[in-house]
């Protein structure tokens, strides 16, 4: 029975971690209390309650930025899925030689720094007229977004049971129906979690959009930059606990969908 | 798990070869499915024109603005004020991977050896923090830091008055970029350590070793590879990072990435900015490759 008290982990490792997983959480005890709060600075703990700040929120000043964000997130989610689907098919479910090459070259534009990113397009879209347009924010986000649906299609391609892919193509269904009756209707959750990935991607962007956007285009990342870089506007603390709200959403949904895939697989 | 693979594998063979032989028997054989080439074809035109053309892009103007030399290079690698510049980058990204690893392995450790619901919620904290965006977080950082936030009140409360400066100081935003990178490594760990097997564990204790031994042979080594992947990939993301030390930082402590930036926002050189650039993409670079060395590129998402 005393080595099984040696297996658990010891108390001092408690306390730490306690106090570690409060360092994490702080953000969020700060953030949404501010959001409340009446003072017209940063300012915590607030001095009194009220929602002024959420009544500022809901005006062109914020709620534009937050729409241009919207915007662009889904069209490049749309887009990224549709470019990266086909190339996670190949290399999960294929040989050839590059393979791996190609691999490491399809996860460059997420581990590439987005500064690097930032400069590039910024002198490259200059010359095709496409700074300061939803189009080129579109164009740069897919493509940081790739990597990013690549892996999640990947990972849910893996777990694939391909017999039973193998079961419709034996029962007389060509490639077509098998995919489209079949192999579709199987990875609809891992398309849901691979545009969640490439939308959150998107939606969180902003050293990018801070070169290539401008006033008109600005995505809610670039106004909360600007926000905190130079006037301080209290009413950032509105868009933060919005987004606080997508990941908790994105995260419950997530964690529901690979329940669901855990459950169905142990059915099997 | 290793019969579905096998099974693939089998499957997957024949597919290629018959891919291979010829455009004939792929004609008579139409149904087979889309070429490797066709399904690639996308995200590769696309990368090339989105990635691969802009960074070609910024090497040209680095050899050529304002004229086809490597002056660029000869500048930014004599000027000293560069070089300090490139030092404090290194010593920021090494300072804020010690502080992750320092927080994130009694975190990690804690979470795999204890299980059931507490790990489950500190699992769900540390992934609630990952998907919450770094804006919003380095927003909470200014007003934590701030002089009318918790950090001055708790310091004056502890007796100093007036208390030291944080906010717009490198340690600021040290403690940001740490909290913003911490739950990559209490990820990457907690992946490497919850595959730890409990029965070594069992079998150190049951030799007689004490917990203390039991760590220091038994849990540290088998979790090292996680220590080495999650603090390459942390240090890798800390040393171009822009945003967070930008607004949290000195202006005066500029990392790399805030230099570039300064040099085409205020300065107008792009010819400089693009030599950093490509300064920074080759450090990168060879960071990755150690980290494929070690690890392996293919796993970097896990």
């Amino acid at each position: 029975m005393s080595a099984n008290a040696l297996e658990r982990p010891s108390a001092a490792n408690a306390i730490v971690a306690l106090g570690v997983a409060i360092f994490i959480l702080a953000p969020l005890l700060i953030v949404v209390p501010m959001s409340f709060s009446s003072a017209h600075s940063f300012e915590f703990p607030p001095p009194s309650y009220w929602l002024g700040h959420y009544r500022a929120y809901f005006t062109a000043d914020w709620l534009r930025p937050t729409l241009n964000s919207f915007l662009i997130a889904v069209a490049s989610s749309i887009v990224t899925l549709l470019v990266a689907t086909p190339a996670a098919f190949a290399v999960c479910r294929r040989e050839f030689g590059a393979r791996r090459a190609l691999q490491i070259i399809l996860l460059l534009p997420m581990l590439v720094p987005s500064i690097i990113m930032a400069i590039s397009y910024y002198s490259v879209f200059g010359v095709v007229g496409l700074n300061q347009t939803y189009l080129g924010v579109i164009l740069a986000h897919t493509c940081i977004s790739i990597p990013v649906v690549l892996t999640a299609m990947s990972a849910s391609l893996r777990n694939l049971d391909r017999n039973l892919e193998r079961a419709a193509a034996i029962c007389g269904a060509t490639q077509a129906q098998t995919f489209m009756l079949v192999t579709f209707p199987l990875l609809r959750p891992a398309f849901l979690i691979a545009a969640f990935f490439a939308f959150i991607h998107s939606f969180d962007e902003a050293t990018i959009a801070l070169f290539i956007s401008s006033r008109e285009v600005s995505t809610l990342p670039r106004r909360m930059f600007s926000s905190i870089n130079l006037d301080a506007d209290p009413v950032i603390a509105v868009a933060s606990t919005f987004m606080i709200a997508i990941a908790l959403t994105v995260m419950v949904v997530l964690t529901f969908l690979s329940r669901r895939r855990q459950a169905a697989e142990a059915s099997r | 798990m290793t019969t579905p693979n096998a099974q693939q594998v089998s499957a997957v063979a024949p597919v290629s070869a018959r891919a291979r032989s010829g455009a004939a028997a792929r004609a008579r054989r139409l149904p087979r499915g889309i070429p490797t080439w066709l399904l690639l074809l996308p995200a590769l035109a696309y990368l090339l024109a989105t990635f691969g053309v802009p960074l070609a892009n910024t090497f040209w103007t680095s050899i050529s603005d304002p004229e086809l030399s490597l002056e660029n290079y000869r500048h930014i690698f004599t000027d000293p004020i560069y070089l300090t510049v490139y030092l404090r980058t290194v010593l920021v990204a090494l300072s804020v991977t010690v502080l992750c690893l320092l927080l994130g392995y009694p975190l990690a450790h804690y979470m795999a050896r204890k299980g059931g619901l507490v790990a489950a919620s500190l699992l769900a904290v540390t992934g609630l923090c990952f998907w919450i965006s770094f804006l919003v977080r380095t927003f909470a950082w200014t007003v934590i830091l701030g002089n009318r936030g918790p950090y001055t009140e708790v310091a004056r409360w502890l007796g100093f008055d007036p208390p030291p400066v944080l906010l717009f100081t490198t340690a600021a935003s040290l403690i940001a970029m740490t909290h913003i990178l911490l739950p990559y490594m209490v990820l990457t760990l907690y992946v490497v350590m919850s595959k730890l097997d409990v029965n070594l564990i069992r079998a150190a204790h049951s030799l007689g070793a004490s917990r203390r031994q039991t760590f220091w042979s038994v849990v540290a080594p088998l979790s090292l590879p996680g220590v080495v992947s999650g603090s390459l990939l942390v240090f890798i993301f800390c040393i171009g990072f822009y945003v967070t030390p930008t607004l949290l930082g000195s202006p005066h402590d500029m990392m790399i990435a805030s230099l570039i930036s300064n040099e085409v926002e205020t300065l107008l050189d792009f010819g400089t900015a693009s030599a950093l650039s490509m300064v920074l993409l080759a450090a990168i670079m060879a960071m990755l490759a150690l980290y494929d060395r070690l690890v392996g590129l293919e796993r970097i998402t896990e």
